[in-house]
């Protein structure tokens, strides 16, 4: 089993990892020739929110080696803090406090020191003053089987009523933030075919919608052999489609606003929502976080 | 936002920047207390009351607002002209009074930001109940210059900004339907930007605590800038329990005024770390006017003369009365920023505050 890379773009990375660490202690990563998966799915999480990435290899490595008798794949189980701070030190520094100048060379590899599997963060970078500097970060990971993996499914959901693509997320938490005192446990996300979205609150003093109009509404390849693709153009586009969801579960996944520039919203009425959160522009397809937020059914 | 009122609407009110308006409810919230809001065609009063002793209220007159249609028969004849109404102030009957949950108001105001006070530093300040005019570069320099650092961040040209979107706050739009209905909000930040409904829930108005100022006569009337007294409150421990105003008549007329003179305003507070005397000295830039006969001394729980210190960060003068009962009322102007028509456009927030009842 063999792997190493050098991480190209570790400012993306390291937001990534941020938005994970925020969700779980623990992640599934899985390595395969062309692409890296990371997968939060403990139900231990609150509101049980998941999230399902699939990151291009090239949009993150270069000089990407990767071999094991599992068809090339790896299968690890990592600290999410851990990594989140081996990356931090890569990452380049952000203003003046960062003490690099930015053109760190990072390269990670699975190591095994001591009987014990280490993803191996090596990073060269240099001072600004031009001193070099090497910084180690050894994360200790667990090899997961295969077949353990493979058991760990995407969450299965019915076709969704609603796609939308979102304002930008850092204006909804701004507003999902506000909108805490007056939401109690739970906050109702609702989205209809013209391209409106709105949070919701409720409690006993106010009743609050937030309303984004003018939203574009996203055309979706539909999966043949479903009945609902024909039921789609029949449906009103008027109809707001929604689910109330944890008010925890959802600052959780605005945190990932840091690495977002397109998120697009499904809605499936009273089951779930799910949300890709496209890093970089959508046509490079340099890679989706999905989070799945489950519906609160009153 | 329409100009044909709806005329089944007792009340529409809108407001292009909602931080002045958020700025005197803020001024008037404390805790969880519900507010009595009251409608008059002249404007609102918001009052919030703690232990039937305190009594805040916030006046915001209609010119604060965009628009204001005030239409008390909404309920009963809907075919009301609301002109009529409006070039007849004050001439009507009872109010429309109504109970809402302010916080919950001052949340609903603050999703598109969280912006504090309006206050620019080349508004107008204005004297209340005198017809007492101010010399407008004594408020600009001088130790009010000290006091305010927030004040002077303001730029000088701060009224335009206002039309250039600066600083500025969400745009809103306030109805109410009548008894029974929610206080309905709509809001919108910007032209492309979200915009918000809110139904904030609404309570029948129970009767407010009556402080009848004008019931007794006063015997103490000052004039100060804001910055005093809350640099004065800022002071004081929070826990010091009693809070007492001391006023002391000038000297006799034909006599210069010695130091050994007793202060014309005096604050004493004693807790339980030890107590505070602060004496403001009688000069016209301290104290700009101060009527007193004879020598006045009440004493109030400071928890609630301490509620006002919100409003003070806001306010550019105050007036402090006492009347002989020992009810202080205290006046605090809080200055907007907009281009000053005729009327009083400032709004105000009075204190009213009954003393301790003390042994003889």
């Amino acid at each position: 089993m063999r792997f190493r890379a050098n991480i190209e773009d570790v400012a993306t990375f390291y937001k990534i990892s941020q938005a994970v660490e925020k969700l779980q202690k623990r992640c599934t990563v899985k390595f395969t020739e062309s692409e890296m998966h990371i997968i939060c799915n403990n139900d231990a999480g609150e509101g049980s929110i998941q999230v399902w990435s699939q990151i291009q290899v090239p949009s993150l490595f270069t000089e990407y080696r990767i071999q094991s008798n599992a068809d090339n794949e790896i299968y690890l189980g990592v600290a999410t803090d851990a990594l989140a701070a081996a990356l931090k030190s890569a990452a380049a520094p952000s203003g003046q406090q960062g003490a690099f100048s930015g053109d760190a060379e990072v390269i990670v590899r699975l190591v095994k020191r001591t009987e014990v599997a280490m993803l191996s963060f090596e990073i060269n970078a240099s001072t600004r003053l031009g001193r070099p500097v090497r910084i180690a970060h050894d994360v200790r990971v667990d090899i997961l089987k295969r077949e353990d993996v493979s058991r760990l499914k995407q969450p299965m959901c019915p076709e969704p009523e609603v796609h939308i693509i979102l304002p930008p997320l850092a204006k909804v938490r701004a507003v999902a933030e506000r909108l805490r005192p007056l939401a109690g446990e739970m906050i109702g996300m609702y989205a209809n075919r013209e391209g409106c979205f709105q949070l919701r609150a409720q409690t006993d003093a106010a009743s609050v919608v937030v309303s984004w109009h003018g939203l574009s509404n996203p055309r979706m390849a539909h999966d043949p052999s479903t009945q609902r693709a024909d039921e789609d153009d029949e449906r009103d586009p008027k109809v707001l489609y929604g689910v109330l969801v944890n008010v925890k579960s959802l600052q959780k996944f605005l945190n990932s606003h840091v690495v977002s520039t397109t998120t697009i919203a499904c809605i499936c009425q009273n089951h779930c929502i799910i949300l890709y959160v496209y890093m970089g522009e959508i046509a490079d397809a340099g890679g989706v976080l999905t989070f799945y937020i489950p519906a609160i059914i009153e | 936002m329409s100009d044909d009122g709806e005329v089944d609407q007792v009340l529409a009110a809108s407001v292009g920047d909602v931080k002045y308006v958020m700025g005197l409810l803020r001024g008037v919230q404390f805790g969880s207390n519900r507010a009595t809001i009251r409608a008059t065609s002249g404007g609102l009063s918001v009052s919030v009351e703690d232990a039937r002793t305190l009594l805040a209220t916030a006046f915001i007159f209609k010119n604060i607002f965009d628009e204001y249609l005030y239409n008390p028969e909404a309920g009963l004849a809907s075919q009301d002209q609301p002109s009529q109404s409006q070039s007849q102030p004050q001439e009507e009957g009872e109010p429309t009074a109504f109970e809402i949950p302010l916080a919950a108001l001052i949340e609903c105001m603050s999703l598109f930001g969280n912006t504090m006070g309006s206050s620019s530093s080349n508004a107008k300040q204005r004297a209340l109940h005198t017809g007492h005019s101010d010399d407008e570069d004594n408020q600009e320099g001088g130790p009010s210059a000290r006091a305010n650092p927030r004040q002077n961040t303001v730029p000088a040209n701060g009224r335009i900004d206002q039309y250039f979107g600066g600083d500025k706050g969400a745009g809103v739009r306030l109805s109410y339907v009548g008894a029974g209905h929610p206080l309905l909000l709509l809001m919108a930040e910007e032209v492309h930007g979200p915009t918000a409904t809110c139904e904030i829930t609404t309570f029948e108005a129970e009767p407010i605590v009556e402080l009848d100022f004008l019931e007794a006569p006063t015997v103490l009337k000052i004039i100060l800038k804001s910055s005093w007294l809350r640099d004065a409150l800022s002071e004081i421990d929070s826990n010091c329990d009693k809070f007492t105003i001391i006023g002391n008549p000038p000297p006799p007329p034909g006599r210069a005024a010695r130091s050994t003179d007793p202060p014309r305003l005096r604050i004493q507070t004693a807790g339980n770390f030890g107590s505070i005397e602060m004496d403001y000295p009688s000069d016209k830039e301290v104290l700009e006017t101060c009527e007193c006969e004879q020598q006045v001394r009440f004493s109030y729980r400071f928890k609630f003369i301490a509620h006002a210190s919100k409003a003070l960060q806001h306010s550019t003068k105050t007036s402090l009365r006492i009347n002989e009962e020992g009810m202080l009322s205290l006046q605090l102007i809080m200055p907007t920023a907009r281009p000053r028509q005729a009327g009083n456009t400032d709004g105000f927030i009075e204190f009213r505050c009954l003393p301790i009842d003390e042994d003889p």
